[in-house]
């Protein structure tokens, strides 16, 4: 019942033909592409075309525990779904926690492949090497609580673990979310919506078999030894007591508090957003951790007063008072816990919820949209009930306005055209999440070359603040002085992004939250090799290990290149490379279109690809051994 | 494990359901990361946002004792911990059927009952636990800190009133 970590397998599940068959991954493969993140990019490039519909049943979805996932490698237990976004028709990577990656590796699975599309609604039920597709059509339209409820007494056993599409994932909005379990969600560029369009409602999962590593006391004592200096660390501290939005005072004092679609940074009562108030006033009752975390960021909620029903829910983060609390001109913590819970319910990113309603109010107010138009919402910044109304009718498509939002930003300012694209915050059809990066210039560069869209969740380059000694030796490590230890400098940003984007991507293959790499430092490219070697019992060191990050980063970039993205998609949201900050410490900063452009210029060189395009030399995907997979795609100079 | 009475205290309030102490127990006595194969169990009570860590808590009238039918099932005294002498087991889940918190199983592919056993007086469980849900002393020492955390909370709001 137990096997090495070294040896991989692949579940395909054929939903058009309802059948499913095992794949073991080569070693030589596991320790190229690291695992995880890495074995999905490859596997989306070779079993995928160039524009593929990103909703039919060609579009391929790969969920993968990562590769020390399972172990007690401290924070370990996240893993990934790939598939092509429908929001963006581009790559789509989205990394989620709870305890679905781990259950799966004790099932005996590190990936299940999904092709196809059943004809009408199934869910997949993994009971270790039992593997069996099952009608889904009494859960269809339930939310994704009473899904997770229903699945544990259909399947007779609480301990399962659930993926589970809410009505927003059934019904093809672009922003829909997977959610796991209870606490966690896979969240951006509508990968809820590629599940719905396979009639895939959830993925049901109990693992009881184990994993050994290959020098197993070696390899729990040195994790041991992360685990208690990650739980030592002043960052994790801080997330424990308070979560992820336990930093809106700093973020206030920095003047990078985002509000009002961006169009402030600061908003009047932010207190009432903060984790600090969710505990001080008793908003809080109990923390939670992913598999195998020793920071425990996540919060379960509940609201005191009976405004709106008791409501207890998990969350919410940081992400989300921000864009659909200031976003939105809310600061009302009783009606934020409401409509994170409606999200977590009907299965819908708040990142991307909040910012179409925070668009969408701004217009409203601009008066390019009025009460005819908005199906009689009055959008005005902080109507916290339009706001509900809205975020139930777009689950639903109810209507032609939610209708219209349901498909995500991009294609709603199209749509209600005059100069609504100013203030629509999205790049490559993606709303960008709540943080500023008109004043961070690692930021801006790495939120522009993201594959997936504007956001921080494909690499993070938190240490360019300096806001301790451990990143300020980072910033020494890559670039030679602690003094580009500086968010406005624009030198040395293409290797500071970089050398994130390796990490990042390594961090993730190994199954790891990116708190532990690049917000704290506990876990790093040292000790993260030395893990990978002592697991899989082969020689690994710290320079392969970022080269397989570099490999991710780069096939990812080649599949966007194959469906006709270049140089020109890599941009910000107009807003963001257009209009200053307005107020506070950053006033007056921008990260404009020329600056843009030279940071660019400066990283395309640095990963040796061609400037004018962002298309990778063929020289570059030889050294980096993918001429194989994506060598199609390459550059010829 | 040194003389005297080892005790592991669960304090649910604080447990993250992060179950560290699962792949610390497998690990520790089976060489392998498996929550099946763990002694100590961490159950999520989703719907109210609890985790609640189940263990053998090595009841003074234990009811697996007298349950097993070849005494398998016994107490050291010199400790006193319940324990289980796995080449005497039979598997026949009589203990299991006792136990009124189901701190003791028989997964499948396992011949024997497994039940906690201190680990010799440093459970690993406990060793690898940050949160502060589980922690080991001498029996009775867990009540003797609650009592001095209680008497110090009560003095202070006698200072302050």
């Amino acid at each position: 019942m137990s096997r090495p970590i070294s040896q991989q397998r692949i579940l395909n599940v054929d939903l058009t033909r309802r059948k499913t068959w095992v794949e073991p991954v080569p070693e030589a493969e596991l320790v190229k592409y690291l695992g995880g993140r890495g074995i999905a990019a490859k596997l989306l490039y070779e079993r995928t075309v160039a524009g593929v519909d990103p909703l039919g049943p060609d579009n391929v979805m790969i969920f993968a525990s990562g590769t020390l996932t399972g172990t007690n490698a401290p924070s370990s237990g996240r893993s990934s779904v790939t598939c092509k976004s429908p929001a963006t028709g581009l790559y789509l990577k989205v990394s989620v926690g709870g305890h679905v990656g781990a259950e799966l590796r004790y099932a005996g699975w590190d990936y299940v492949v999904l092709s196809g599309a059943a004809s009408s609604p199934v869910y997949l039920w993994i009971d270790d090497d039992h593997v069996e597709i099952r009608d889904a059509r009494h859960l269809w339209g339930r939310g994704t609580r009473e899904t997770d409820d229903l699945l544990k007494t259909e399947l007779g056993d609480e301990a399962i673990r659930t993926a589970v599409i809410g009505p927003a994932g059934e019904n093809g909005v672009l922003f829909s979310c997977i959610m796991y379990t209870r606490y966690n969600s896979a969240s951006r560029g509508g990968v809820g919506a590629v599940m719905g369009s396979k009639n895939l409602k959830a993925i049901a999962v109990r693992g009881r078999g184990g994993l050994t590593c290959a020098h197993g006391e070696e390899f729990y004592r040195l994790a041991r030894q992360m685990r208690h200096s990650l739980a030592a660390d002043s960052g994790s501290e801080s997330l424990y007591k308070w979560g992820t939005s336990g930093s809106i005072p700093g973020l206030d004092e920095m003047g990078m508090l985002a509000s009002y679609n961006f169009s402030q940074v600061a908003i009047g009562h932010s207190e009432r957003l903060s984790g600090q108030h969710l505990l001080d006033r008793g908003y809080l009752i109990g923390r939670e951790s992913c598999f195998g975390c020793s920071t425990a960021c996540h919060r379960y909620v509940h609201t005191l007063s009976d405004e709106w029903g008791h409501v207890q829910d998990a969350g919410p983060e940081l992400e989300t008072v921000l864009s659909l609390g200031a976003e939105c001109g809310i600061t009302d913590t009783e009606a934020l816990l409401v409509a994170n819970r409606l999200c977590n319910d009907l299965g819908m990113d708040t990142i991307s919820a909040g910012h179409v309603i925070s668009w969408a109010m701004e217009t409203y107010e601009r008066e390019f949209l009025s009460r005819e138009t908005t199906d009689g919402l009055d959008l005005r910044f902080g109507n916290v009930e339009a706001q509900h109304a809205l975020l139930r009718r777009i689950a639903y498509r109810e209507g032609a306005f939610a209708d219209l939002l349901a498909q995500g930003t991009r294609h709603a300012a199209e749509e209600v055209g005059h100069d609504s694209w100013k203030w629509a915050i999205q790049a490559k059809g993606l709303e960008q999440s709540a943080v500023d990066t008109r004043a961070a210039k690692s930021y801006a560069l790495a939120f522009a070359v993201n594959p997936r869209g504007p956001d921080h969740l494909m690499t993070e380059t938190f240490a360019e603040f300096g806001f301790t000694q451990e990143s300020r030796d980072v910033i020494r490590q890559i670039t030679g002085d602690e003094k580009y230890a500086n968010p406005t400098l624009t030198e040395k940003r293409a290797e500071i992004v970089r050398w994130h984007e390796d990490v990042y991507a390594a961090t993730e293959a190994l199954g790891f939250c990116v708190f532990t790499s690049t917000a704290a430092f506990a876990v790093n490219p040292h000790n993260m090799a030395q893990l990978f070697s002592l697991g899989l019992g082969v020689p690994f060191d710290e320079q392969q290990l970022m080269l397989g990050g570099r490999r991710m980063v780069t096939v990812e970039r080649c599949f966007n290149v194959r469906e006709g993205a270049r140089r020109r998609d890599d941009v910000l949201p107009p807003r963001m490379m257009n209009e200053k900050v307005p107020t506070g410490a950053n006033a007056g900063m921008i990260t404009d279109r020329a600056m843009l452009d030279r940071l660019l210029d400066q990283y395309y060189a640095l990963h040796g690809w061609d400037v004018a395009t962002a298309v990778p030399l063929r020289s570059t995907l030889k050294l980096l051994g993918l001429e194989d997979v994506c060598g199609d795609v390459a550059h010829e100079g | 494990m040194e003389a005297g009475i080892i005790n592991l205290t669960i304090d649910a309030a604080k447990c993250t359901a992060c179950r560290a102490c699962e792949l610390a127990c497998s690990f520790a006595k089976e060489g392998v990361y498996s929550p099946t194969l763990s002694r100590i169990h961490v159950v999520q009570v989703h719907s109210a946002g609890v985790n609640v860590p189940i263990v053998c808590v090595n009841c003074a009238a234990a009811p697996c004792i007298p349950a097993c039918p070849v005494g398998a099932v016994y107490r050291d005294l010199r400790v006193p911990v319940v324990r289980i002498k796995e080449d005497e087991c039979i598997g026949c889940g009589a203990c299991i059927t006792a136990c009124p918190f189901g701190a003791v199983d028989r997964p499948l592919g396992k011949d024997v009952a497994l039940m906690c056993d201190l680990c010799e007086g440093e459970p690993a469980c406990a060793v690898d636990c940050v949160y502060g849900a589980l922690t080991f002393d001498r029996a009775y020492r867990a009540a003797d800190v609650k009592r001095w955390a209680v008497a110090k909370a009560t003095a202070a709001r006698v200072r302050e009133s």
